[in-house]
């Protein structure tokens, strides 16, 4: 028996797993229909992908948000991870479904995947016939993976950093590259016996000033060490920055990179996409103006050419959303989808080439980390600062770099920390914007930056 | 002066916790930033650690209230520090509080300092308000 196959067998013998049959999962999985698979509809799909967010705690509301998200022409579903379940507390997640069962009040933000188990989950699966999309925030994710493909949700969104970095203090970040691997691999696995199972890397990370040199770098090698392990079909992903001509840039250098290091590593017959985040900022708490953001979001992910969208709803600023506001705002952005025609075609060329070489001085010098394996060399870099995530609480990131936005709101680097960006590419970010102010007005710069979409 | 903050409880607001410590640094503060979901021993350990003069403390899920209640008892437990400028902010109570029942309520709690829902900027003047003053009596006596 193979070592991974033992480390399997150690995770599925979970007291809260109902006996995993690991013949009749691979039957599934060998004979599930091609419309589950999203890598399937990348492949023939000639649209941009619609994807909403959400999560109940019940089978029943869950089926019942479904079944909303189909009416709206949903094109991917969702399945958000309760908390609990997202730090392997399956014990807790267990008696507060038990409570949402029983008093019709939703105790959990999300939908307890692993107290549900695979048997159950598939039903709903099948019935709909859709690709769904996994989301959770979990380092640890190995349970829940198995448990997820299992259930025919052939989408796993997340990755050792971007999954570590925004959402835990002190989770070792070295354990969670491990986890990841085991995640990789189990992926890799399944998508020999079907279309392939797609991963997705979460490139909002903080969603707060992150600037685009970094989300691509964290990007990019979360896709190599995705690749590396044999996963066949990839997403990068990014969040709208808040200015339109910065997101045309990134879109257009995340692409261009993204195809060059697959090819690198000889990983070239991967498919690689392109996601889009609408503003995952914080939201204005008028609605309607809420509304009026999704919308623009929608045409900049037009503008950007990404493979599939991901939605925000109008109730966002007040928590978790209800079924009727989700469901319309997967039909609106259809339809603004529908109508977005003769889109023009911009090219920043000098943005375009200021942000690669930022890239690539930061991939070389992760490369040239003299640890032995790349999770290890990634490690190293984050740990020493070569990679530094504005506001990431954990305690491992540097919190060296400073961003703030210039006149035209774009993120712009005025303290690169450790991070080895080139002299040129420093001294442009610094030249666009105003640093005679003190610190004090910087300060006040950045907590506006922070809120302009409110 | 040596500062030690960060944000007290199961809180992981990050934002603000970041900007107080760019502003304290802008300010010629050498800080020690514990960041987010810090426990009031690991406030403690640091100020004895590092020989900081003041201790400032955030939260903004309002979960220091609950926290505040045990400061005195904590501290009695280390020695020396008797002349720690003690100071809290941010947002104060879970839910809606008027600052002049809060204020009252965190001093007696031990802070010398408690800014509910105050500015950042106005909030460290009145710290290096408090420092002078401090000082000036100290060079009177």
């Amino acid at each position: 028996m193979s070592l991974l196959q033992e480390e399997r067998e150690i995770i599925l013998g979970n007291e809260y797993v109902d006996t995993f049959d690991f013949a009749e999962v691979a039957e599934f999985v060998s004979n599930a229909g091609k419309d589950l698979f999203i890598s399937h509809h990348f492949k023939t799909s000639n649209k941009m992908l619609v994807q909403p967010r959400g999560g109940f705690p019940t089978y029943k509301k869950q089926f019942a948000l479904y079944e909303f998200f189909v009416d709206a022409n949903v094109d991917v579903l969702p399945l958000t991870i309760d908390s609990n379940t997202r730090l392997n507390d399956y014990a807790t997640a267990k008696k507060m479904l038990r409570l949402s069962e029983d008093n019709e009040m939703d105790m959990l933000n999300g939908y307890p995947l692993v107290n549900h188990g695979y048997r159950t989950t598939r039903k709903m699966m099948t019935h709909f016939n859709k690709p769904v999309s996994l989301r959770h925030g979990t380092p640890d994710a190995r349970l829940l993976v198995e448990t997820a493909i299992a259930s025919g949700i052939f989408e796993i969104e997340g990755g050792p950093i971007t999954y570590l970095l925004p959402y835990s203090k002190n989770f070792p970040l070295d354990k969670a590259f491990l986890y990841w691997k085991y995640v990789e691999r189990v992926c890799a696995n399944y998508s020999k016996l079907n279309e392939p199972i797609n991963r997705e890397s979460f490139g909002p990370l903080t969603a707060t000033l992150v600037p685009p040199a970094i989300t691509i770098v964290i990007q990019l090698l979360e896709m190599l060490l995705s690749l590396e392990e044999g996963v066949k079909s990839f997403s990068v992903s990014f969040s709208q920055t808040g200015s339109m001509n910065q997101d045309i840039v990134v879109g257009a250098v995340i692409k261009k990179l993204a195809k060059q290091y697959a090819e690198e590593i000889d990983c070239s017959d991967a498919a690689i996409h392109l996601v889009y985040h609408q503003w995952m900022g914080a939201f204005p708490t008028n609605k309607d103006f809420a509304e009026q953001l999704i919308n623009m979001s929608t045409v900049i992910a037009s503008m950007v050419g990404a493979d599939k969208i991901i939605t925000k709803t109008r109730e966002e600023a007040s928590g978790i959303p209800t079924k009727e506001a989700n469901a319309k705002t997967v039909a609106n952005t259809q339809y603004t989808l529908g109508i977005l025609n003769g889109l023009p075609n911009i090219v920043d060329e000098q943005e375009e080439e200021i942000l690669t070489l930022e890239v690539n001085a930061i991939m070389e010098a992760v490369f040239n980390d003299p640890a032995d394996t790349l999770w290890r060399k990634v490690f190293n870099s984050i740990k020493n600062g070569i990679i530094d995530v504005p506001f990431s609480p954990h305690i491992i990131n540097h919190n060296e770099m400073i961003t703030i936005r210039d006149a035209n709101k774009n993120i712009r680097i005025i303290s690169k920390g450790n991070v080895p960006i080139p002299d040129h590419c420093y001294a442009y970010e610094r030249g666009q914007c105003d640093l005679n102010k003190d610190t004090t007005s910087i300060v006040n710069d950045i907590i506006h930056d922070i809120g302009i979409m409110q | 002066m040596k500062v030690v903050t960060g944000v007290v409880g199961n809180d992981i607001h990050v934002v603000a916790n970041r900007l107080i410590e760019l502003s304290l640094h802008a300010r010629g503060f050498e800080v020690f930033n514990l960041g987010v979901n810090t426990y009031l021993e690991e406030f403690f350990d640091a100020v004895v650690e590092t020989g900081a003069e003041v201790l400032l403390i955030s939260s903004l899920n309002g979960e220091a209230e609950g926290w505040s209640r045990e400061v005195k008892l904590l501290k009695a437990k280390y020695k020396n520090l008797d002349s720690l400028i003690m100071m809290i902010g941010g947002n104060l109570a879970v839910g809606s509080g008027k600052a002049e029942d809060i204020v009252p309520k965190y001093k007696n709690y031990g802070f010398d300092l408690v800014c509910h829902q105050v500015d950042l900027n106005a909030g460290l003047d009145s710290l290096e308000a408090f420092i002078s003053d401090r000082e000036n009596k100290e060079s009177n006596k």
